[in-house]
């Protein structure tokens, strides 16, 4: 599948035009091809080199700096070679065709980071971070993402890995010494220690919730009864009158949505038509459907109704929808309030003045379950979370074994099942450590 | 000159189950040794079996070795350790008369024609284009062989210790091997040095046992091989005592005098096993440390202290003795000592424990940095096997770790090395609730013999055991029974937690044919009781078995994969693994490395 005998080139920058533009060639033949390229014998490491660069037909392309990484000091750990031209993709594309005639291959998406991966150059987890930094859309996606490339959650599982190392070794220990005359671990104690372990996953898993959040955005549909002021709420947190607003009931019909950004967390925020039980026509009557499908999807609903007027049944039919994560938001505050807010307990905001609407923006975040602890490196991957669900699967199996009395070898079963989890999300096992473990804390042998 | 098929050397626990095994499969086999007093001599601990160590003798017996027969013959007090817990780690454990063990060994071989004795010092390692063709003896005698296994224990250079006077001396008394010690150095195989120590030796009538508390073993016993009937015999105890302060405060005081202290031991001890000194100075919270004490026969003289491992000059000996309640007055047969040896890095074998330097030469034993007879005598059949293998133009016999206990040490082993004397544990074994002792018959039998280790009787007795047991599921599948106020199948009873076998078989709800009820009924109830772990345990060694399937060449270049960094393509070229799984669990590989090779594998 993946061959790491040949060398790989591509360029490294953004498509389109820029003031310079990188073309990479990583492999075996990488100083070879950059030194066939410019007409040199070779380049001084990890020096930049001002040099003409020659296409395929003996035609000078540019004039380029290149820069030579000789293994296994690279970002691949295989020789790497960077050729910074002006960022024209004409000229870049050229430097790569010229780079291929000498005897390069065009590089598979992701491969310059599968190779630094397979080279030892980073852990799973940093590849896999490498991979979403580059492809995080706001700011907090590429904290998050960064997190994870610094080893927040590498350093995270290492304690946790560390927690459930200990009861291991103790129930190890307790099999394998039965005749030591002391206990190493006591019921109670595998069942006490499993639960704070237990406990910690949640939490790691509750990031990950959070994490998918900052990954992939919420989406929040606002619904209430036709002309309840939905488009103006709509148009205020967009920042803009993309919805039409007008005094007609039923102005809106079909959904309209808009990308916003709230403290960092992507936010799809959809307008939908008016709820009613009666409606007019067979166009209103697909709006409403499609307003209800929109609910449904829905990460966070916003039952929106007028408090300026008295409430209709078309209103508490609105409100009646039983959705886990909806606010009840009270509209047109700069209006007397025609009913009391507090009793419904709805936010109070104006689309017209802006009342209320920072404070909005933050229930729907908190809602939508995108706040985040400011010290806690939420997981965003999903790779890293099924196996943590798998890992909690296993030690809930150990922890209810242990408590029915069942002997540790099997209780043991699935706390080495758990570890196996650990390890995948992490890659890597240092070697014999329970045994290590065991021997550090015991006396042993008689 | 004489020709031999295989030359063992040593007559320890690993050369005599080579010896049988290799000579059972038809080989001509010579035995070379020091001494015919000391065949499958037990110069520290006289017991055999103990937690995972228990599982290796019923292995080696399963596959048709001596081991299992021996401590069964000449055992005077058997215990099945973790009895509490699930059949996955019931381990038996014996106490042996521990000259009646070897006296035993000695006539089951002299039964065999085809095995002769060489008796005298082995030298030189014949060797011609990477190939053995003989062993020289030191006083010059030459004998050519087809394959040699090389067993001697602590023998290679070794050097022994009581308190700052050291001598060279492979055992209390015997001369240690040099000469053979260097002639091996001269292929250029990896070296290290061990440590090992053992306590001193009492002379029974000096103890006053009045003072201690008494162990009594398992009556009836519970016996290692599939051979064996649990009857109740005669046994022997032994006794329990704890050290005291004032021992641990005389260590203290002494501590200089320790060559473990002192500098002047260099080799690494187990750490499963440490001497008196490292209990006292790397515990110094703990306040006591269990003592057995240990008779070495029912007639013997000598009673062997477990756990007072110790180096300190015999005067300070003494003095921890006496300052035992109960030892005031006990006389020392002989001091303990501490022993220093060479071992060959295991890495330097293949997964038939044959090296890959030297084609046709076997080791097997503390050579291999192990310690422990069982584990000796679990390589040494192996070893056995194999050179009879290689003489005889066969595939060399591996087993797999999700096979047995004896396939998890040789591939760790092999895979990994040793940095210190490898002892067998349970957690060894990633698939440890497949490993027990009531299946290892089923396991292994039939590899042994397939092998032509397994003669007709066991085979007899293994096939009507097997039979035994087909029948009884077949009953529990046909039967319903009473629990409680409801009649269910008795396949889902069995199932139920709470629900014993033995106790529908005495209320004559289910009616099992049983002959060894521990064996037996453990075989069959597992299945039910423990359905779901079973099926996942099996499911992980399928997936092992995945990899271990991707085999790789023997003479595949690691040196050849770009970007594989120089420190992996060494371990790889000391280890050779034969397959990807096997790379998998090279010390330092990282799992990138694991699939670039893959990647070049394809």
């Amino acid at each position: 599948m993946f061959s790491t005998a040949d060398t790989i080139v591509a360029i490294a920058t953004p498509p389109g035009r820029g003031g310079i533009g990188v073309v990479r060639l990583s492999g075996p033949d990488a100083a070879r091809i950059a030194a066939a390229l410019t007409r040199r014998m070779a380049f001084e490491p990890r020096h930049a080199t001002l040099t003409q660069v020659y296409g395929a037909d003996g035609q000078t392309i540019d004039q380029a700096i290149v820069t030579h990484f000789p293994d296994p000091h690279s970002y691949t750990g295989e020789d790497v070679a960077e050729i910074s031209g002006h960022g024209s993709p004409v000229v870049l594309q050229s430097i790569v065709a010229a780079a291929q005639a000498a005897g390069a291959r065009l590089a598979h998406p992701g491969e310059f980071t599968l190779r630094a991966y397979l080279h030892g150059r980073m852990t799973l987890i940093e590849a896999e971070a490498v991979a979403e930094l580059v492809d995080a859309v706001t700011p907090l996606q590429a904290q998050v993402a960064f997190d994870q490339l610094e080893g927040t959650l590498t350093s995270r599982l290492r304690e946790l890995d560390a927690m459930l190392l200990d009861v291991i070794a103790r129930l190890e220990a307790s099999l394998d010494f039965p005749d030591e005359g002391y206990h190493f671990i006591a019921t109670d104690e595998t069942t006490r220690e499993l639960d704070t372990i237990l406990g910690t996953i949640d939490a790691l898993l509750a990031d990950a919730a959070r994490g998918r959040i900052i990954r992939e955005g919420l989406t929040v549909a606002i619904v209430g009864r036709p002309n309840a002021g939905k488009s103006s709420l709509f148009n205020a947190l967009a920042g803009a009158p993309r919805a039409i607003v007008t005094d007609v009931p039923g102005t809106t019909r079909d959904l309209i949505s808009e990308r916003i950004d709230i403290s960092g967390v992507p936010v799809t925020l959809v307008d939908t038509a008016g709820l009613r039980a009666a409606p007019e026509n067979a166009i209103e009557e697909e709006g409403i459907a499609r307003a209800r499908v929109a609910a449904d999807a829905a990460d966070v609903l916003l039952v929106v109704v007028d408090g300026s007027q008295p409430l209709t049944v078309d209103d508490r039919a609105a409100m009646d929808t039983r959705v886990k994560r909806r606010l009840i938001v009270a509209s047109k505050s700069d209006l007397r309030a025609a009913w009391n807010a507090r009793d419904l307990g709805a936010m109070v905001v104006s689309a017209l003045t802006g009342a209320g609407l920072d404070e909005l923006r933050a229930r729907v975040l908190e809602a939508g379950g995108g706040v985040l602890p400011r010290d806690r490196a939420p997981m965003a991957n999903l790779r890293h979370a099924a196996l943590l669900k798998q890992a909690r699967a296993a030690l809930e199996r150990a922890a209810s074994a242990a408590r029915g009395g069942i002997p540790e070898e099997f209780v043991l079963a699935d706390l080495h099942e758990a570890r196996g989890r650990f390890d995948e999300i992490t890659g890597a096992r240092p070697e014999d450590e329970v045994l290590r473990t065991i021997f550090a804390r015991f006396c042993i042998g008689k | 000159m004489k020709y031999h098929e295989i030359i063992v050397i040593g007559a320890g626990h690993a050369g005599v189950e080579a010896a049988w095994a290799a000579a059972r499969m038809g080989r001509d086999v010579a035995i070379c040794t020091l001494s015919m007093d000391t065949i499958a001599h037990m110069p520290c601990n006289p017991a055999v079996g103990g937690t995972a160590k228990g599982h290796l003798v019923r292995e080696i017996d399963a596959l048709g070795g001596l081991m299992g027969l021996a401590i069964d013959a000449t055992g005077i007090q058997f215990k099945l350790l973790n009895r509490s817990r699930g059949p996955a780690v019931w381990s038996p454990r014996a106490q042996a008369d521990k000259r009646r063990y070897g006296a035993w060994v000695r006539a089951a071989l002299g039964r065999e024609p085809r095995i002769s004795w060489i008796v005298g010092k082995a030298g030189r390692v014949l060797v011609e284009h990477g190939r053995i063709v003989g062993l020289a003896l030191e006083d010059g005698d030459v004998y050519r062989c087809g394959a040699l296994v090389i067993t001697t224990g602590t023998f290679l250079n070794g050097l022994v210790h009581v308190g700052t006077e050291q001598r060279p001396s492979g055992r209390a008394g015997e001369p240690p091997s040099r000469d053979l010690a260097e002639s091996l150095k001269s292929f250029g195989f990896s070296w290290g040095r061990l440590k090992t120590g053992t306590p001193p030796r009492l002379h029974r009538r000096s103890i006053d046992f009045s003072r201690f508390q008494e162990e009594r073993g398992d009556d009836p016993p519970v016996l290692f091989s599939f051979l064996s009937t649990a009857r109740p015999r005669d046994q022997i105890s032994c006794h329990l005592v704890h050290t005291t302060e004032q021992v641990h405060a005389i260590v203290r005081a002494h501590i200089h005098e320790s060559p473990l202290y002192n500098g002047q031991i260099a080799g690494i001890g187990p750490r499963y096993c440490p001497s008196l000194e490292d209990k006292v100075m790397r515990f110094p919270h703990r306040e006591r440390h269990q003592i057995f004490l240990e008779p070495e026969g029912v007639d013997a003289d000598e009673i062997y202290v477990n756990g007072y491992s110790m180096s300190l000059p015999a005067h300070v000996q003494a003095d921890i003795v006496h300052a035992l309640p109960g030892l005031e007055d006990a006389e020392i047969i002989r001091p303990g000592y501490a022993v220093e040896y060479d071992f060959i890095q295991p890495t330097e074998l293949d997964r038939g424990l044959q090296t890959q330097r030297v084609r046709g030469l076997f080791l097997a034993g503390q050579i291999n940095g192990t310690s422990g007879y069982e584990e000796a005598a679990g390589q040494g059949l192996l070893a056995g096997v194999n050179a009879a293998m290689a003489v005889g133009g066969g595939q060399s016999v591996v087993l797999g770790r999700e096979e047995s206990y004896v396939g998890v040490m040789i591939d760790d082993l092999t895979t990994r090395g040793c940095l210190e004397p490898y002892r067998m544990f349970t957690s060894r074994a990633e698939h440890r609730l497949l490993l027990r002792i009531d299946n290892a018959d089923l396991r292994l039998t039939p590899r042994g013999r397939a092998i032509g280790l397994v003669d007709d009787q066991r085979w007899e007795g293994f096939e009507a055991r097997r039979d035994r047991l087909a029948r009884n599921h077949e009953k529990v599948r046909r039967s319903t029974v009473t629990v409680g106020s409801s009649r269910i199948p008795a396949e889902r009873a069995l199932r139920q937690p709470g629900v014993d076998v033995r106790d529908l078989i005495r209320d004559g709800q289910l009616a099992l044919d049983v002959v060894e009820p521990l064996i037996d009924l453990a075989s069959l109830e597992t299945v039910y009781r423990y359905e779901g772990y079973l099926r996942r345990e099996a499911e992980a060694a399928a997936r092992l078995q995945r990899q271990e399937s991707r085999r790789i060449p023997g003479d595949f270049r690691f040196d050849g994969i770009p970007g594989l960094s120089r420190e992996s393509v060494e371990r790889l070229t000391n280890v050779r693994p034969e397959t990807l799984g096997q790379a998998a669990r090279i010390p330092g590989l990282t799992p990138a490395a694991v699939a670039l090779i893959a990647a070049h594998l394809n």
